[in-house]
């Protein structure tokens, strides 16, 4: 067996790996009162997909993610699923899912690693996710910029800042774990 | 975390149930692109009637169905509701402060709804219908055709089908792991935002290593077995399209044409 294939086939393997825990964590959802936007882990595990895999496999599996949910897997928040959830108001979320793994790890993956530059990808990320499901959620619902932040992106505040921290902490004892398994050096 | 149900398949033995993939995928697009073109009341009744015979094809109970669109009340009560406030117009029912309510914002209400409803359960059919290791297959099958462009359809649909096969394990580690760190004291629900982040880190950690050393493990066993990818490879369940294929694929382009001739005003 070729070489080449090792590393491909076993990134490819953590990709569907991500894929999945992301899929468990839009299981693991908490409704909040008078908002369409339930709190979940989803997001949690995009991050590390971001940082761990880089711009390119994160996005392939986050994208990955959607494709399955648009076919019908429940596995968007709260188990919901299809291509209604693209269309209704939290849709915006799910396309700032992709972008936001993308900058995470193209932010992540430039230069040495650190916890600052890992820092600054994750909040940089997390920011464009709900910019972009905030404006979704004021255009799907046809209210004002205050309604939709206060809907979409102040309830979670709190969550997103503790997924931050969880995210940077485990990301400097993961990371030199994958990069031993992914190229067997263990 | 047990009771995860993935793909909702109801097993059952139905002429839905037995056509190939290919089929129902194609199918179920060219049922949603119809449901676009739908503008007029008539359109409406022909998309009920062609989703009720596809209901009744399947022998799927109706609250199997009903259960499968449960999560996705909320985004059908916003989404009708953003359109019920929302649409001006000319003959306004009843109105409070800036909250109005016209006779077309119901009308587009009733509609909206009708349509959204319509492709909620569509989607709902296919994955009642079809397990998800069949679908993975389908999907690999219509794609192959981009192979000339470079698209790696196989290497896709192995992604899709792996991605699947870890979630039941996963779903079980979570719920071990976090089991014994409860019983060891751990509390994840309490105190402030670095104290519960702290407190995470005893569950992902271990839950990260062991799915990291098991993906790894599995990526090693499909090498040792010679995997290198989707050329030249075979196949133990192949794919084969019969008449019932042909039928219902016949009846879903009929159900597109009608609805295009019924929104151009060709047919009523």
């Amino acid at each position: 067996m070729s070489q080449s294939q090792t590393p491909n086939l076993r990134i490819m393997v953590f990709a569907c790996l991500f894929t999945a825990l992301i899929m468990i964590g839009g299981y693991l959802s908490f409704p909040i009162p008078f908002s369409p936007v339930p709190i979940v882990l989803a997001d949690f595990f995009i991050m590390l997909a971001g940082l761990l895999l880089g711009a390119s496999w994160g996005s392939a599996s986050v994208g990955l993610f959607l494709f399955l949910g648009a076919l019908g897997l429940p596995v968007f928040a709260g188990g919901k699923a299809g291509l209604a959830v693209f269309f209704g108001p939290t849709g915006g979320f799910l396309f700032g899912y992709l972008a936001g793994v993308f900058v995470i790890g193209l932010i992540a993956g430039k230069g040495k690693s650190s916890l600052i530059k890992d820092s600054v990808a994750l909040i940089v990320g997390n920011m464009l996710l709900y910019s972009m499901g905030v404006t979704w959620l004021k255009l799907a619902l046809k209210i004002s910029w205050i309604k939709a932040s206060a809907l979409g992106f102040l309830p979670f505040v709190p969550g997103m800042i503790i997924k931050i921290i969880v995210a940077a902490a485990l990301i400097k004892r993961l990371r030199p774990l994958l990069q031993s398994l992914i190229t067997d050096q263990r | 975390m047990q009771n995860i149900t993935l793909g909702q398949y109801y097993p059952t033995d139905s002429f839905i149930h037995e056509l190939d993939p290919r089929t129902k995928i194609i199918s179920i697009l060219m049922y949603i692109a119809g449901l676009f073109f739908i503008n007029s009341f008539s359109g409406y009744i022909t998309a009920v009637a062609f989703l009720i015979l596809i209901i009744l094809a399947s022998k799927i109970p109706v609250k199997s169905i009903i259960d499968g669109f449960k999560p996705l009340v909320l985004v059908i009560v916003l989404t009708l509701g953003s359109n019920i406030f929302m649409t001006n117009g000319s003959i306004v029912l009843f109105q409070i402060g800036f909250i109005k309510v016209t006779q077309e914002g119901i009308v587009r209400t009733l509609f909206v709804g009708i349509r959204l409803l319509l492709l909620i359960i569509g989607s709902i059919m296919l994955t009642l219908t079809t397990k998800p290791i069949k679908l993975t297959d389908g999907l690999e099958k219509l794609l192959s055709p981009l192979k000339k462009v470079g698209l790696r359809t196989h290497e896709i649909a192995l992604l899709f089908n792996l991605a699947i096969a870890f979630i039941p394990t996963f779903a079980e580690e979570i719920d071990k792991i976090s089991k014994a760190q409860i019983a060891r004291g751990a509390n994840f629900s309490s105190g402030n935002l670095y104290t519960r982040a702290k407190n995470l880190l005893p569950l992902l950690i271990p839950l990260f290593v062991g799915t990291f050393r098991r993906a790894s493990e599995l990526a090693m066993a499909m090498e040792a077995r010679c995997y290198s990818g989707g050329n030249n490879r075979t196949k133990m369940a192949e794919l084969k399209l019969e008449s019932k294929d042909f039928i219902a694929s016949l009846l879903a382009a009929s159900f597109l044409t009608l609805v295009i001739l019924q929104s151009r005003g060709i047919l009523f």
